[in-house]
């Protein structure tokens, strides 16, 4: 088995983007588009967004747009008709939309002999009927390198209780969370507070994101009620720290598995990743929190 | 991990959590603390086994007052006295003979009760003895110069001497324990950046 390369990790995703591009008006689902790429539903999403610059939902909304500004100039079709086929219910809806990407409206754009049909996306990504995309360019990790590490870790039990709804709200749950197990005395020594993600706050709707508040629990500790126990596989994992508010560590994520995985060699479980808290967010300003990021890795494979 | 600050006590008294690279003169009233105390070098057994046990108490007391409904409020950073039996300066002693308690503030509503309990429950749960250690003391340390330094611990001296100067200037001089409040985590933060406010009361000379 060889090393997996950036040029395997565009292979697997250009694979996604051909069927996106031929299926523009179906609704294409995450296991889906995920299977196509040998990717884990997990981190399927991070990854792309990482690599393309844009989620999967922008990216299908661009190219729809961009289809509708080729039919704009090429067709005689009636703007409610090239609307529709966009995916829009309404033609103001369209009409907004369509004029946040190319800065005229429809019908200005329809009659205007400059316009240009294509928008900026440094993937170099567009619409072209007819054409299967071939290549595309994947982002430059930019800015400061980022600090990864490997990290092998034993099984971890843990003690924790389901969140389901927005993640900005998960507080209520660790509010309920920390005083049963603190006045129980498993806060004292050195237990680990954690999060575990099992959706991405881009993709999945608000209302169903599942989220895993943890403390790390001894044998000795028996599920109770609310509080459940499950222990977080062992194994390798790729470490980095996200230094800030939490609103802000889905763009760790997708620097972590959408930069630097593609250029590691590595590639990913299909486990979700988990969070490391440092600091009490109560007594801690936002932009002093430090969380530790663990993205689950294969073994590595025998070169 | 959002939560709302219910009480935070170093908001509440802002005025004596000033943290500025020139040194400035507070006024401390009275105030309730947590306290661990022992001998030899930080990082030291310990002192990570003592400052492991202060933090068990301060959540575990916290959390069973939350779990009942009562106030909640957020548990303060860590803070930490400095002395030494021999000499003025502990800084120029080997660390085995530095003298240390280790503190972290705690509403007034805190009593022994609340002590005992969480001694009891983190006893009860093999978390171990240093818990036993941790007490409830009071603090009046009064008239203080304090400054922030900003850099590892062992360039603190230049802080001091800062402080020393300023307070000499106004006819004061040092008296009592060298107090910090660390305000960042030294096994997270590289030593260049770690923040301290550094506290040292003061009378006139």
């Amino acid at each position: 088995m060889r090393t997996i390369t950036l040029q395997d990790y565009k292979r697997r995703l250009l694979r996604v983007l051909v069927h996106i591009q031929q299926h523009l008006d179906d609704a294409l689902g995450l296991h889906e588009l995920a299977g196509l790429a040998c990717f884990s539903p997990y981190h399927f999403h991070r990854i792309f967004k990482g690599m393309v610059g844009e989620s999967v939902k922008e990216h299908i909304r661009r190219l729809r747009l961009e289809r509708a500004a080729s039919r704009l100039k090429l067709s005689t079709a009636p703007v409610t008709d090239i609307a529709f086929d966009a995916g829009y219910g309404s033609h103001e809806a369209f009409t907004r939309s369509f004029r946040a990407v190319f800065g005229a409206s429809p019908t200005q754009f329809r009659s205007s002999t400059k316009s240009r049909i294509t928008t900026t996306a440094r993937s170099g990504l567009h619409y072209r009927a007819g054409k299967p995309v071939s290549d595309f360019k994947a982002t430059q990790p930019g800015g400061k390198s980022m600090k990864v590490k490997i990290e092998s870790k034993e099984p971890l039990r843990v003690a924790f209780m389901r969140h389901v709804g927005p993640y900005d709200e998960v507080g209520a749950t660790w509010d309920k969370l920390l005083p049963r197990l603190g006045k129980e005395g498993l806060l004292g020594g050195d237990v680990l507070i954690l999060g575990i993600c099992h959706d991405d706050p881009e993709v999945t709707p608000p209302e169903k994101i599942r989220y895993d508040a943890c403390v790390t629990v001894d044998e000795s500790f028996v599920p109770e009620g609310e509080i459940g126990v499950q222990v977080i596989p062992g194994g390798e994992y790729a470490v980095t720290t996200h230094f800030g508010p939490y609103q802000k560590l889905g763009d760790t994520y997708t620097r972590l598995l959408g930069q630097w995985l593609p250029r590691s060699g590595r590639e990913l479980r299909s486990t979700p990743c988990f969070e490391v808290y440092f600091n009490d967010p109560q007594s801690t300003e936002p932009e002093d929190l430090l969380t530790d990021i663990y993205a689950p890795l294969q073994t590595k494979p025998r070169t | 991990m959002k939560s709302q600050p219910k009480l935070d006590l170093y908001k509440l008294h802002k005025a004596e959590y000033v943290a500025t690279r020139k040194p400035v003169l507070v006024e401390l009233k009275p105030a309730s603390y947590l306290a661990v105390s022992g001998q030899g070098a930080p990082g030291g057994d310990l002192f990570t086994a003592s400052i492991g046990a202060l933090y068990g108490m301060a959540f575990t007391i916290k959390m069973t007052r939350k779990f009942a409904g009562l106030q909640d409020y957020a548990v303060c950073k860590l803070e930490g006295l400095w002395w030494s039996e021999s000499a003025a300066n502990f800084a120029k002693l080997p660390k085995d003979q530095w003298l240390w308690k280790l503190l972290i503030r705690t509403p007034d509503f805190i009593k022994d009760d609340d002590l005992r309990q969480s001694v009891a429950v983190l006893l009860k749960r093999g978390k171990g003895e240093d818990v036993k250690r941790v007490r409830l003391e009071s603090l009046a340390e009064g008239r203080c110069v304090q400054m922030l330094h900003v850099g590892p611990y062992e360039k603190e001296g230049e802080t001091v001497a800062v402080m020393k100067a300023f307070a000499e200037k106004q006819q004061l001089g040092f008296a009592g324990k060298h107090h910090e409040i660390y305000l960042s985590d030294p096994c997270r933060v590289p030593p260049e950046r770690l923040k301290t406010i550094v506290r040292q009361p003061v009378r006139p000379s």
